[in-house]
């Protein structure tokens, strides 16, 4: 399995998805080696719960710019998942890519080795960027593309990534396959609910938490969600918690100002899995604003955490969402759809009662690792059956 | 683009005719394809699948997976019977390392010019690429080959590559391809006849 990001090298939603695939899977009888990128202090090699873990010198050569970085951080991916393969001597069956970072030793390795490749599309560029504007990005685009040609099978997390991937790179229907991203609802049980020193670090006894988990970018509508916080302020006592960095952080910073809401939209920049966790767990309400997702993972992270959600109606976000029964859906890119169902959550107990409890249910049936591995696996096997009937047999 | 074409070819074909199956894997932008040259070198052309690039680095490594996709091809229907990998100049480094690694077939590396030469005292990120990929070359490298004495010494001063490792081959020199079976040899082993 090849993945630019895995514990813990922590960038986006691919690192925790990788691991938690990986383990269930182990947990299912795949032996499953991961490659992915080294960080400081993490050991080369490592087995974690029975999951071959290396992670390669993705330093090694120095690069102009963050694409070409991402072709020669390939090379030497490739270079040490060829000699993993050969010394295993005919024992891998199957490859498994996560998006276009992992494109080229990932199409490489199939040919040399003649064994299938699978890659889950975790997002697009022309679906982060709103469109192909630059030279990048019509590489990267064409490397998706290129990728998805090459796999036997692609996975996409939600229907709306099948039906995007499909539009976008023009494949065919039966080589798309759906399998949803998951989420660990056990660690959210460890410890108590409503904990006030906690609490108090971030927000005074009277304040709601208005909780937002994500990149500062403008795919995910953080400015949205900064642009709402007037009208919520008008009928609400709440406190704005901004976790998360990105591109658009001083801009931000700006509108708050200009706004004069700086007492009032905390941002925290990147915090600790713990602090995290925490934080999630008290919020009154999580939103999740994006103009663009693919999946949608940190409104069922929240789901988990019983924080009730407000997400845009977009994306794989409409899916894990069942409007005011799950949470809410506001309508994309509408700062005061978004204040409403905010609103909504925190003054209404009963709306936000139930929201919480069917969300929660809801993500223990459809989003567990266990049955999400179990799905993986199927895959795996139906495309080692197609394969040995192909000429590389 | 310049004399390596030239020199590949005559190169190729010489070889062919001391009976060591060859085949050149090369670049072309549409004829793509295995075709059988009259003087018997079997040549395989790839193209990019990435029209698009933003560099001739982009260009360059996107570009290897097709050279690996080849080499894997005839690798798989010559039934492992490829005894050494001669790969020129630091473009298809990448894939010489990943065959190296996957089969265990070793590579010369040729070289006839490094970037320290073509961008004397640049050292932009662009140029340090370019010079971490030739250093990967001279590392996986077992044998290193160039024309000239000057050549070796500059690598063996700029890389700090061990002299010998690298082998002057000269083609003006009448024991040219001699000497190149000769570097083959001491690589792929066996006797001559092997090659």
């Amino acid at each position: 399995m090849f993945t630019w990001e895995f514990p813990p090298r922590v960038i986006g939603g691919i690192s925790p998805h990788v691991f938690f695939l990986s383990k269930s899977l182990t947990r299912n009888g795949v032996k499953v080696y991961v490659v992915t990128c080294d960080f400081p202090g993490a050991p080369a090699h490592e087995v974690l719960d029975g999951v071959d873990v290396y992670r390669v010198d993705s330093y090694k050569n120095p690069a102009p710019d963050f694409a070409t970085w991402v072709y020669l951080m390939n090379l030497n991916m490739q270079r040490e998942a060829a000699a993993i393969a050969s010394n295993l001597k005919g024992k891998i069956d199957v490859f498994h890519a996560h998006d276009w970072l992992v494109a080229t030793a990932g199409i490489g390795l199939k040919h040399v080795f003649r064994k299938p490749l699978l890659v889950t599309m975790h997002s697009t560029e022309i679906g982060r960027r709103d469109g192909l504007h630059t030279d990048t990005e019509r590489m990267i685009h064409e490397t998706e593309a290129w990728l998805t040609y090459e796999a036997w099978k692609v996975i996409c997390c939600s229907d709306y990534m099948v039906s995007h991937v499909k539009w976008a790179f023009g494949l065919p229907e039966d080589k798309l396959v759906m399998i949803p991203n998951g989420v660990n609802a056990r660690i959210y049980e460890s410890s108590e609910k409503d904990n006030k020193s906690f609490r108090a670090r971030f927000a005074l006894p009277d304040e709601k938490i208005v909780l937002y988990v994500g990149r500062l970018v403008y795919e995910k509508g953080i400015h949205i969600l900064i642009n709402a916080a007037p009208k919520v302020l008008e009928k609400v006592n709440a406190k704005f918690i901004i976790v998360g960095s990105g591109y658009m952080k001083e801009q931000l910073l700006n509108i708050v100002r200009s706004m004069k809401l700086e007492h009032k939209v905390l941002f925290m920049g990147f915090v600790d899995d713990e602090t995290l966790l925490e934080l999630q767990k008290h919020a009154d309400v999580s939103v999740v604003p994006s103009l663009f997702e693919p999946f949608g993972i940190v409104a069922l992270e929240a789901m988990a955490a019983k924080s009730p959600v407000v997400v845009s109606d977009t994306g794989g976000l409409s899916e894990i969402v069942d409007h005011n029964a799950t949470g809410f859906k506001a309508y994309p890119n509408d700062p005061g759809s978004l204040a409403w169902g905010i609103t909504k959550i925190l003054l209404d107990q009963d709306y936000n009662s139930s929201i919480r409890e069917n969300a929660y249910k809801k993500v223990k049936k459809t989003y567990d690792w266990a049955r999400i591995a179990k799905q993986t696996k199927m895959t795996y096997e139906a495309v080692l059956s197609e394969s040995s009937r192909s000429f590389w047999k | 683009m310049g004399q390596l074409a030239e020199y590949v070819s005559t190169l190729s074909s010489l070889l062919v005719r001391k009976k060591v199956e060859t085949y050149v894997i090369t670049f072309h932008d549409s004829l793509t394809g295995t075709v059988e040259e009259a003087n018997g070198v079997k040549v395989v052309r790839v193209a990019n699948p990435i029209r698009t690039n933003i560099n001739p680095l982009t260009w360059d490594l996107t570009l290897n997976q097709e050279i690996e996709r080849v080499a894997a091809n005839i690798y798989y229907q010559e039934n492992g019977r490829i005894d050494l990998i001669n790969v020129y100049e630091w473009h298809f480094i990448p894939a010489a390392i990943t065959l190296k690694k996957a089969f265990n077939i070793p590579f010369v590396y040729s070289v006839e010019s490094i970037e320290d030469q073509r961008s004397p005292h640049s050292n932009t990120p662009y140029n340090m690429s370019i010079k971490s990929i030739e250093w990967l070359g001279f590392y996986e490298a077992q044998k290193v080959s160039v024309k000239t004495e000057f050549m070796r010494d500059d690598i063996t001063r700029v890389y700090r590559v061990p002299e010998e490792k690298i082998k002057v081959l000269s083609p003006l020199s009448e024991s040219w391809i001699t000497d190149v079976l000769e570097l083959y040899n001491s690589v792929a082993g066996g006797s001559e006849d092997e090659a």
